[in-house]
């Protein structure tokens, strides 16, 4: 049956051309959720980023001299532990938070409590730069570390001492990682291109397995299976399938210049379906960090910064990515949590339930005739809708009733070309544009004509806009040359469209040159 | 054989006296819509022409009898819950209009008393002849329905012009509009055949429209063409009392000209066009008005404030009031009678007929593809004057829905700037699409647009998907055509290229849920730069046949490429059309040389062609046969207008197989300029029916006349004229069958079959006497008809029992 239109239809401005892919995909929605914040002020290069394993999740950030442990929420350091002779190349929280390790470049390691900042041990046994640190994930008496010297060692925290020596590495080993699975399986990688898995039950200081990167390995990071190790060397992050035998998976070279950083990222549940939620994060000195989907083998997000970013870390509840440049600012992209929306809300039902409990409505208020009104729908209700009002503009509402030239100037005066185009094509459409033209007084006729000005050009109103604008000098020359304003305003459409044609020319000129080489290409 | 498409605004239409039915008069019938579901219920069959007058006798509830008068010169007396013919009276002249003061004043009981009935009619007079200079063609006469006779030699009034009679709700007075004058007549109040009704006349500067009494008082309401309305207070006092005492006092009778006879008379202006609908409310508090503006105006007739009902859509024809005094009826002028819940005037429901035709503006009146037909459900979809599409399915005669082309505020009365001017859709009817022009003023502005439309899934209405401004710069489209198979279209353009859009529907993985589906253009072709007049696919798609004006060029649509030229024909090929699966090609090309022309693919070769002004051509999906509509010319027209039968027949429809130039069948129709022709898929649930009939039809053919009236019926049949096909649709209940008690809230019960072998099959048809007098006693129809039907079927017993 047909519809009355008992409403009144607004104008619409024509609809612009859709870009074929969509411009956002969840996944970059995802990323881009992730509100930036801007940590300035660090002295020197971020030269790593750690999280803690434990809520709330405190991330530890090692710059110059320095370690800095911040709190997620509000992204302000919670304590500074500045007891180092020499910069601190890494740190590492224990599987239970309590404890930090860190290493700095004169080779000393040092264990502190995370609450107290004393430091409980100090591990001394390098002999060049420590650069890399790391604490096993279920293990809390052991971590391994490795340095300049070549050598990766595995501490025995408790009681100061290196327990195992694995010798192999010919060039400065620069980082390492524990499995997620086991804790005696670590990887470190080097700068002698390789990538060697150790087993710590292992004696002899013998690799299980090897892999060659093809260049200094700068960052090297389990993931999440166990089975696939990321390694970053250059300009590009591999991906190992160290179960597979160590062969190379795939080999993302997406960044410009050499990758310092790679970390485990999780896209939140709600987007992707289980087990394939995990992403890589990448950062190089290019500025870019790049998501890269190790599932599908493909870079889902790629975010510029302003700097050549050196350290990248990801919070295991999905709630922060912090990122250091080597110009000591960090960047800490940081999500709203769900889960502190619902506890909130929580709250305030429950707040809400004892403030009911103190006011009983009796029917002596005369609220409690209102009362129920302003209830919301819960979630499972039937929402019945009400009409939908329609939210007319200025212009609309003028068009409504008939004034034609004041609909104009309005619409003139509030900047938006696509609406003044739609409103002078429904004048158009009315019949009624000339007129509208021929009534305006010298003021509005000036702002008609800065609107040509600006807008005839333009390709998507040029349609319209050059024949308008032809009609008005017509129409009102008389006017024009009577005030010395109007004319200044025809000096500037008459510039503008003077630069217009040439452009038309010199683009013509293209297209003679183009088109025969297109008609041959076509022949062949 | 289906006939549908009726106007329903030809005439007022009239309330059953529940308000439960209203009885419009569409063509030669009166059909009886609901008012609650507005479907329709039942229909009054049997006038020859069409019935201008339906007027239900007042009474209590249950009364169901209405009069109705025709062109055809008689006047008809039903009972319209059965429905059935009561008694017929000839007039032998045209009626235009009728009026039974009598009945409208008192209740019914006056016709039990046998008091005769007299009405006033509206007539056309043939016999007055032409070479008078100042014909009289229209007569106010006065008729005795109860004897059935004329009143003798009694002509009230002679007008130019047969004229609309109104009555006032009182039945005291009725009147006439002639020209600037309104002829007032009070009915005598023992209306005899020798009384006389007095008459006054009142008169005003302008042309008068439309007049209306008032229910009680003594106001009477006139419209003018320049959107003045009058209410003159206080007519005929003098007259109509004392008799004929004129007596001119002018300054005591404010705005009365001359020696009118009414106290005083006072001016409304808001409307800025014609008044067309002027009435009185039925307390006489208010009076509505509307015309050409599709604004309905309330005016509170004391103090003359306004109310406004506005956007309706379309000029107001008629409003009608009903028994109920929250209910009414306006009547638009684009064939829809909306019904109006009255202090509030919200509109309940509408009836919604086919559009009628409008005119479009200069180049675009005589397009062609003013229909498009759905082949498999059997729609038409049709162009409204306010931008939109109605989908109107054929086989049930009613209104489907509208699809609002252009989201524009329709003013009625403006002129016209933006055009639908085609319409197209796929051959499965999931995709449409559509061209709109913006025709430009001065020079400026004009736009074209393109827009492709997709048959939602589960709503089963096309919502847009794409639109395509100025899709060959600013030239204009001369067709849009669909690949049968694919999703795939052609516009072809008077720019002198074609395009050839696809749609891409990229429904990604299930992690990106983003459906994004539009239409693209895939190619662009051209030949010599020559205007593209008519565009259409091979019915397998694999050959795209295009007009460069007189030549035909074949085209591959996937590749682009060119693989045939054939012509050439005299004049620009207007439409192109594949004959079913065949090798042939239908062209059909209109001024100066008409010609239809068929094309051997094979041989690319003219096949055979004939100098005929073709309307429309529909070709057979599967048969080789194509049937076109063509216009008689003018000579032909003249020999046979002396045959009675040909009246009025200007067109006609041929029946081709491509192989033989001789048409294997024709028919001859009226109104065939503008028309339309399809074949349609034999609906299935249709067939059902017809099973008996032997072999059913596969295909029908549609044709839609001019006026938008449509006839369906069965090409290949031989007697394709006198076969009668029962219409599908059985007429929908009366009530809104809403599931009250249990049912509403829980649903229906699922039914539990028995055990169906020991079905008795029961036999409720030879045993009609148990079931007549059964049912709640106020459903049951009068008990006189009752009587009559309870012994008609003891007889038919009695009769099968001797057998």
């Amino acid at each position: 049956m047909a519809e009355p239109n008992s409403t009144f239809k607004p104008i619409k401005p024509k609809l612009k051309p859709k870009p074929r892919t969509p411009k956002q995909t969840p996944e970059s929605k995802y990323w881009s959720s992730f509100k930036t914040h801007q940590i300035p002020d660090l002295i020197s290069s971020i030269t790593s980023l750690t999280f803690s394993p434990s809520p709330p999740h405190p991330f530890a950030a090692t710059h110059s001299t320095s370690l800095k442990i911040f709190n997620p929420q509000t992204l302000s350091p919670s304590s500074t532990i500045s007891s180092f002779s020499d910069v601190v190349s890494s740190a590492s929280f224990r599987s239970d938070g309590l404890l930090i390790a860190a290493s700095d470049l004169s080779g000393l390691i040092q264990v502190f409590d995370v609450k107290t900042r004393t430091p409980l041990r100090k591990l001394r046994s390098h002999t060049r730069p420590v650069r890399f640190l790391k604490y096993p994930l279920h293990d809390k008496l052991h971590l391994v570390s490795g340095g300049d010297d070549a050598v990766v060692k595995y501490w025995d925290v408790a009681s100061e001492t290196p327990l195992l020596e694995l010798l192999g590495h010919k060039d400065y080993v620069r980082c390492g990682d524990f499995s997620p699975v086991s804790h005696e399986m670590c990887v470190t990688g080097s700068y002698d291109h390789t990538v060697k898995l150790w087993d710590v039950r292992v004696t002899g200081s013998k690799t299980v397995m090897e892999v060659n990167h093809g260049k200094p390995v700068e960052s090297v990071v389990f993931l999440p299976s166990g089975g696939l190790v990321a390694t970053a060397g250059g300009n590009s992050v591999r991906i190992w399938d160290f179960i597979g035998g160590g062969k190379m998976v795939y080999s993302m070279e997406s960044h410009t210049k050499t990758v310092t950083s790679v970390c485990v990222g999780r896209v939140g549940k709600e987007n992707v379906e289980e087990g394939r939620e995990h992403r890589v994060l990448s950062v190089g000195l290019d500025g870019y960090m790049k998501v890269f989907d190790y599932g599908r083998m493909k870079v889902t997000h790629s975010m510029r910064f302003p700097a050549p970013l050196m350290s990248i870390g990801f919070s295991p509840d999905c709630g922060v990515r912090v990122i250091g440049s080597s110009n000591g600012v960090m960047y800490v992209g940081k999500r709203k949590m769900k889960e502190e929306n619902v506890e909130s809300s929580l709250r305030s039902f429950w707040s809400l339930g004892v403030e009911q409990e103190r006011r009983v409505m009796r029917p002596s208020y005369f609220r409690y005739f209102h009362r129920g009104q302003g209830e919301k729908p819960k979630e499972g209700d039937y929402l019945v809708m009400g009409p939908k009002k329609v939210k007319l503009a200025e212009h609309d509402k003028l068009l409504k009733k008939f004034r034609h030239k004041e609909a104009l100037v309005s619409v003139l005066g509030n900047k938006n070309p696509e609406n003044v185009v739609a409103v002078m094509e429904e004048l158009v459409a009315r019949r009624k544009l000339l007129k509208c033209v021929e009534n305006l007084d010298n003021e509005e006729l000036g702002s008609l004509l800065m609107f040509l000005q600006k807008y005839s050009t333009v390709p998507r109103f040029s349609g319209l806009l050059m024949g308008l604008t032809k009609k008005v000098l017509e129409m009102r020359v008389e006017d024009i040359r009577a005030s010395e304003a109007l004319k200044g305003q025809i000096r500037n459409l008459k510039r503008s469209v003077e630069e217009e044609i040439r452009i038309q020319h010199s683009l013509q000129e293209l297209q003679g040159i183009i088109s025969p080489l297109l008609r041959i290409a076509g022949r062949g | 054989m289906i006939r549908g498409g009726s106007s329903y605004i030809s005439s007022p239409p009239a309330f059953s006296n529940d308000a439960k039915r209203l009885l419009v008069c569409t063509a030669n019938t009166v059909s009886i819509f609901s008012t609650s579901t507005a479907l329709q219920v039942a229909s009054l069959e049997g006038h020859t022409a069409a019935v201008t007058s339906v007027i239900v006798v007042p009474g209590t509830k249950v009364l169901c009898y209405c009069w109705t008068a025709s062109l055809d010169g008689t006047i008809r007396y039903w009972d319209f819950s059965v429905p059935e013919l009561l008694k017929t009276l000839d007039v032998k002249m045209p009626i235009f209009s009728m009026v039974i003061p009598s009945i409208v004043g008192q209740p019914a009981e006056s016709n039990e008393k046998l008091t005769d009935v007299f009405a006033y009619l509206s007539i056309e007079d043939k016999k007055v002849q032409e070479n008078r200079p100042k014909a009289m063609h229209g007569q106010i006469r006065k008729c005795n329905l109860t004897a059935s006779r004329m009143v003798g030699g009694l002509i009230l009034k002679e007008t130019p012009q047969p004229e609309f009679i109104t009555v006032s709700s009182s039945g005291k007075f009725f009147g006439i509009r002639n020209k600037r004058k309104l002829h007032v007549w009070s009915v005598p109040a023992i209306d005899s055949g020798r009384s006389l009704a007095k008459k006054i006349t009142l008169h005003h500067s302008k042309t008068l429209s439309v007049l209306a009494f008032h229910p009680t008082e003594r106001i009477v309401a006139a419209g003018d063409v320049t959107g003045r309305i009058l209410v003159w207070r206080g007519f005929g006092y003098r007259t109509f009392s004392t008799g004929d005492e004129l007596v001119n006092k002018e300054e005591e009778h404010p705005g009365v000209r001359g020696n009118d006879d009414a106290d005083s008379c006072s001016t409304w202006h808001w409307h800025s066009a014609e008044v067309k609908v002027l009435s009185f409310s039925s307390d006489g508090a208010y009076l509505y008005s509307g015309g050409k503006e599709g604004v309905l105006v309330v005016w509170q007739l004391d103090t003359g404030k306004k109310k406004f009902l506005p956007r309706i859509g379309s000029p107001l024809l008629c409003f009608t009031d009903s028994p109920d005094p929250t209910l009414s009826s306006i009547s638009c002028a684009d064939n829809l009678i909306h019904m109006l819940e009255m202090p509030s005037m919200d509109i309940l429901k509408t009836i919604s007929g086919i559009k009628l035709p409008h005119s479009f503006p200069g180049r675009y009146e005589g397009l062609s593809s003013g229909f498009a037909f759905d082949y498999t459900s059997g729609l038409v979809a049709l162009r409204t004057e306010s931008y939109g599409i109605q989908f109107y399915s054929l086989f049930d005669d009613h209104g489907m829905y509208e699809v609002q082309v252009c989201e524009r505020n329709h003013q009625p009365g403006d002129e016209i700037s933006v055009v639908v001017i085609l319409v197209a859709l796929s051959q499965d009817g999931s995709m449409m699409s559509t061209v709109e022009v913006k025709l430009p003023e001065e020079g400026i502005g004009g736009l074209v647009c393109l827009k492709f439309w997709a048959l939602g899934s589960e709503n089963k209405k096309f919502t847009l998907s794409t639109v395509i401004y100025e899709p060959h710069r600013d030239a204009g489209i001369s067709a849009v055509a669909f690949h049968p198979t694919r999703h795939m279209a052609v516009s072809s353009s008077y720019g002198g290229d074609f395009k050839v859009w696809v749609c891409n529907d990229e429904i990604h993985q299930k992690g990106q849920t983003l459906q994004n589906s539009g239409w693209a253009c895939l190619a662009v072709g051209a030949y010599k730069k020559k205007p593209m007049t008519a565009a259409a696919f091979s019915l397998d798609g694999s050959v795209l046949a295009v007009a460069a004006e007189t030549v035909i060029t074949l085209w591959d649509p996937d590749k682009n490429v060119l693989l045939a030229v054939i012509g050439e024909t005299f004049s620009p090929i207007v439409t192109l059309s594949f004959a079913g699966k065949s090798e042939y090609l239908v062209s059909v090309s209109r001024d100066p040389k008409p010609q239809l022309s068929v094309w051997n693919m094979s041989k690319l070769s003219l096949s055979w062609s004939y100098r005929l002004h073709i309307e429309a051509v529909a070709c057979a999906v599967d048969l080789l046969s194509f049937a076109v509509l063509a216009l008689l010319p003018e000579s032909s027209m003249c020999t046979e207008s002396n045959e009675s039968m040909s009246q009025g027949r200007d067109g006609a429809i041929l029946l081709f197989n491509v192989m033989d130039p001789v048409p294997v069948a024709s028919w001859s129709v009226r109104k065939a300029k503008g028309g339309g022709l399809s074949f349609l898929q034999g609906n299935p649930s249709f067939l059902e029916e017809n099973i008996s009939d032997g072999n059913a039809p596969k295909e029908l053919l549609v044709y839609v006349n001019g006026d938008h009236e449509y006839v369906l019926f069965d090409p290949y049949s031989n007697e394709a004229n006198e076969v009668s096909m029962a219409r599908r649709k059985g007429l929908v209940e009366l009530e809104e069958t809403g599931q009250v008690g249990y049912a509403s809230i829980y649903g229906e019960l699922p039914e539990f079959k028995r055990n169906q072998t020991s079905l008795v099959p029961s036999v409720p048809s030879e045993r009609p006497w148990e079931t007549i007098f059964s049912g709640s006693s106020h459903n049951l129809p009068p008990l006189t008809k009752l009587c009559a039907a309870f012994l008609e079927s003891l007889m038919e017993k009695r009769t099968a029992a001797v057998e």
